[in-house]
Protein backbone atom coordinates (compact mmCIF):
# COMPACT_ATOMS: atom_id res chain seq x y z
CA UNK A 1 0.00 0.00 0.00
CA UNK A 2 1.44 3.12 -0.87
CA UNK A 3 1.97 5.75 2.02
CA UNK A 4 -0.90 7.79 0.42
CA UNK A 5 -3.61 5.15 0.26
CA UNK A 6 -2.53 4.56 4.31
CA UNK A 7 -3.06 8.27 5.13
CA UNK A 8 -5.99 8.27 3.45
CA UNK A 9 -7.47 5.03 5.30
CA UNK A 10 -5.62 6.56 8.56
CA UNK A 11 -7.33 10.07 8.07
CA UNK A 12 -11.07 7.67 7.20
CA UNK A 13 -10.85 6.06 10.86
CA UNK A 14 -9.45 9.03 12.94
CA UNK A 15 -11.78 11.02 11.47
CA UNK A 16 -14.76 8.68 12.61
CA UNK A 17 -13.09 7.80 15.69
CA UNK A 18 -12.82 11.26 16.96
CA UNK A 19 -16.47 12.15 15.39
CA UNK A 20 -14.61 14.72 12.67
CA UNK A 21 -15.56 15.75 9.01
CA UNK A 22 -13.72 16.42 6.25
CA UNK A 23 -14.00 19.47 4.69
CA UNK A 24 -16.51 20.44 2.22
CA UNK A 25 -14.61 20.81 -0.59
CA UNK A 26 -12.43 17.43 -0.68
CA UNK A 27 -9.50 18.12 -2.80
CA UNK A 28 -8.66 20.18 0.57
CA UNK A 29 -8.51 17.09 2.24
CA UNK A 30 -6.64 15.29 -0.38
CA UNK A 31 -3.90 18.35 -0.70
CA UNK A 32 -3.49 17.19 3.21
CA UNK A 33 -3.16 13.97 2.95
CA UNK A 34 -0.49 14.02 -0.35
CA UNK A 35 1.80 16.28 2.22
CA UNK A 36 1.40 13.85 5.22
CA UNK A 37 2.27 11.10 2.89
CA UNK A 38 5.00 13.13 1.48
CA UNK A 39 6.80 13.52 4.70
CA UNK A 40 6.05 9.85 5.99
CA UNK A 41 8.16 8.80 2.80
CA UNK A 42 10.74 11.36 3.37
CA UNK A 43 11.10 11.77 7.30
CA UNK A 44 9.54 8.13 8.58
CA UNK A 45 6.44 10.09 10.04
CA UNK A 46 3.11 11.83 8.80
CA UNK A 47 4.24 15.11 10.10
CA UNK A 48 1.74 18.56 9.54
CA UNK A 49 2.32 19.71 6.45
CA UNK A 50 0.36 23.32 7.29
CA UNK A 51 3.35 24.57 9.59
CA UNK A 52 6.78 25.74 8.71
CA UNK A 53 9.77 24.04 10.77
CA UNK A 54 13.32 24.80 11.65
CA UNK A 55 14.30 21.67 10.86
CA UNK A 56 11.44 18.98 9.68
CA UNK A 57 14.08 16.12 11.13
CA UNK A 58 13.96 17.45 14.56
CA UNK A 59 10.24 17.93 14.61
CA UNK A 60 9.68 14.16 13.50
CA UNK A 61 11.48 12.96 16.46
CA UNK A 62 9.85 15.78 18.69
CA UNK A 63 6.63 13.90 17.28
CA UNK A 64 4.49 17.14 18.87
CA UNK A 65 3.41 17.99 14.85
CA UNK A 66 3.16 14.40 13.80
CA UNK A 67 -0.67 13.77 12.44
CA UNK A 68 -2.81 13.36 14.98
CA UNK A 69 -0.75 16.21 16.07
CA UNK A 70 -1.33 17.08 20.09
CA UNK A 71 -3.96 20.01 19.67
CA UNK A 72 -5.84 17.39 17.79
CA UNK A 73 -5.30 14.72 20.16
CA UNK A 74 -6.12 16.78 23.16
CA UNK A 75 -8.66 19.71 21.69
CA UNK A 76 -9.75 18.61 18.01
CA UNK A 77 -8.52 21.67 17.09
CA UNK A 78 -6.39 20.58 13.17
CA UNK A 79 -5.25 24.07 11.82
CA UNK A 80 -4.62 21.94 8.70
CA UNK A 81 -8.27 21.81 8.25
CA UNK A 82 -8.26 17.89 7.78
CA UNK A 83 -10.23 16.96 10.89
CA UNK A 84 -13.36 19.41 11.14
CA UNK A 85 -15.67 19.40 14.01
CA UNK A 86 -19.01 18.89 12.82
CA UNK A 87 -20.22 22.95 13.22
CA UNK A 88 -17.18 24.80 11.50
CA UNK A 89 -18.00 26.94 9.09
CA UNK A 90 -16.37 24.90 5.88
CA UNK A 91 -17.62 21.46 7.32
CA UNK A 92 -18.92 18.78 4.62
CA UNK A 93 -21.07 15.92 5.62
CA UNK A 94 -18.75 13.12 5.70
CA UNK A 95 -15.59 11.11 7.19
CA UNK A 96 -15.13 9.29 4.22
CA UNK A 97 -13.29 9.40 1.13
CA UNK A 98 -14.17 7.24 -1.42
CA UNK A 99 -17.96 6.77 -3.08
CA UNK B 1 0.83 36.80 -8.10
CA UNK B 2 4.04 37.50 -7.98
CA UNK B 3 6.40 34.61 -6.45
CA UNK B 4 9.34 35.78 -4.08
CA UNK B 5 11.94 34.00 -3.34
CA UNK B 6 14.79 35.12 -0.71
CA UNK B 7 17.12 37.06 -3.47
CA UNK B 8 13.91 38.99 -4.70
CA UNK B 9 12.30 39.71 -1.05
CA UNK B 10 13.88 42.90 -0.36
CA UNK B 11 13.62 44.60 -3.63
CA UNK B 12 9.55 42.90 -3.91
CA UNK B 13 8.82 43.53 -0.54
CA UNK B 14 10.75 45.81 1.56
CA UNK B 15 12.08 48.43 -1.39
CA UNK B 16 8.27 49.02 -2.78
CA UNK B 17 6.64 51.92 -2.87
CA UNK B 18 3.17 49.93 -2.21
CA UNK B 19 1.47 48.03 -0.07
CA UNK B 20 2.32 44.89 0.14
CA UNK B 21 0.59 41.05 1.57
CA UNK B 22 2.77 38.56 1.79
CA UNK B 23 1.45 35.06 1.72
CA UNK B 24 3.56 32.42 3.23
CA UNK B 25 2.45 28.88 1.92
CA UNK B 26 3.44 25.10 1.07
CA UNK B 27 2.23 23.40 -1.38
CA UNK B 28 0.58 20.46 0.16
CA UNK B 29 -1.06 22.98 2.97
CA UNK B 30 -4.61 22.87 2.42
CA UNK B 31 -5.92 26.03 4.04
CA UNK B 32 -3.71 27.66 1.94
CA UNK B 33 -5.43 26.64 -1.42
CA UNK B 34 -8.13 28.27 -0.10
CA UNK B 35 -7.34 31.15 0.45
CA UNK B 36 -5.29 31.40 -3.20
CA UNK B 37 -8.84 32.77 -4.93
CA UNK B 38 -9.05 35.07 -1.76
CA UNK B 39 -5.80 36.87 -2.83
CA UNK B 40 -6.19 36.81 -6.17
CA UNK B 41 -9.56 38.78 -6.04
CA UNK B 42 -7.57 41.09 -3.07
CA UNK B 43 -5.09 41.86 -5.90
CA UNK B 44 -7.50 43.09 -7.99
CA UNK B 45 -9.89 44.61 -6.11
CA UNK B 46 -6.81 46.88 -3.80
CA UNK B 47 -4.31 49.34 -4.49
CA UNK B 48 -1.67 47.14 -2.97
CA UNK B 49 0.78 44.54 -4.47
CA UNK B 50 0.23 40.75 -3.57
CA UNK B 51 3.09 38.14 -3.40
CA UNK B 52 3.84 34.33 -2.46
CA UNK B 53 6.59 33.10 -0.32
CA UNK B 54 7.42 29.45 -0.95
CA UNK B 55 8.00 28.30 2.74
CA UNK B 56 9.75 24.63 1.53
CA UNK B 57 11.81 26.65 -1.11
CA UNK B 58 12.80 29.66 1.30
CA UNK B 59 12.67 28.42 4.56
CA UNK B 60 15.04 30.75 6.44
CA UNK B 61 13.11 33.65 4.94
CA UNK B 62 10.38 31.82 6.78
CA UNK B 63 12.24 31.16 9.70
CA UNK B 64 13.80 35.00 9.74
CA UNK B 65 9.80 36.07 9.86
CA UNK B 66 8.81 33.62 12.78
CA UNK B 67 6.13 31.75 10.65
CA UNK B 68 5.05 28.53 11.72
CA UNK B 69 1.18 27.83 11.21
CA UNK B 70 0.58 28.22 7.27
CA UNK B 71 -0.74 29.95 5.35
CA UNK B 72 0.39 32.87 7.51
CA UNK B 73 -0.30 36.46 5.88
CA UNK B 74 1.82 39.63 6.63
CA UNK B 75 1.53 43.02 5.26
CA UNK B 76 4.38 45.36 4.38
CA UNK B 77 4.37 48.90 4.16
CA UNK B 78 7.74 50.96 3.49
CA UNK B 79 9.71 48.26 4.43
CA UNK B 80 8.12 47.35 7.76
CA UNK B 81 5.78 44.53 9.09
CA UNK B 82 2.59 45.92 9.97
CA UNK B 83 0.22 43.10 10.69
CA UNK B 84 -0.15 39.65 10.60
CA UNK B 85 -2.90 36.93 9.76
CA UNK B 86 -2.68 33.42 10.55
CA UNK B 87 -4.64 30.78 8.73
CA UNK B 88 -7.18 30.50 6.14
CA UNK B 89 -9.58 33.29 7.83
CA UNK B 90 -12.90 35.20 5.54
CA UNK B 91 -12.14 37.73 2.92
CA UNK B 92 -14.01 40.60 5.29
CA UNK B 93 -11.16 39.64 8.35
CA UNK B 94 -8.35 40.26 5.53
CA UNK B 95 -10.20 43.59 3.81
CA UNK B 96 -10.55 45.28 7.27
CA UNK B 97 -6.85 44.71 8.23
CA UNK B 98 -5.02 45.83 4.78
CA UNK B 99 -8.15 49.05 5.22
CA UNK B 100 -6.17 50.08 8.18
CA UNK B 101 -2.93 50.04 6.25
CA UNK B 102 -3.95 51.97 2.61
Amino acid sequence: MSSFDAMKKFAQSYAKMSQTVFCEDLSITLTVIEGLARHKDEYGAPLCPCRHYQSKKTEVMAAYWNCPCVPMRERKECHCMLFLQPDNEFAGQTCTLDP
Amino acid sequence: MLHIDELTFENEVLQSEKLVLVDFWAPWCGPCRMIGPILEEIAKEFNLKVVQVNTDENPNLATFYGIRSIPTLMLFKKGQRVDTVIGAVPKSILIHTINKYL
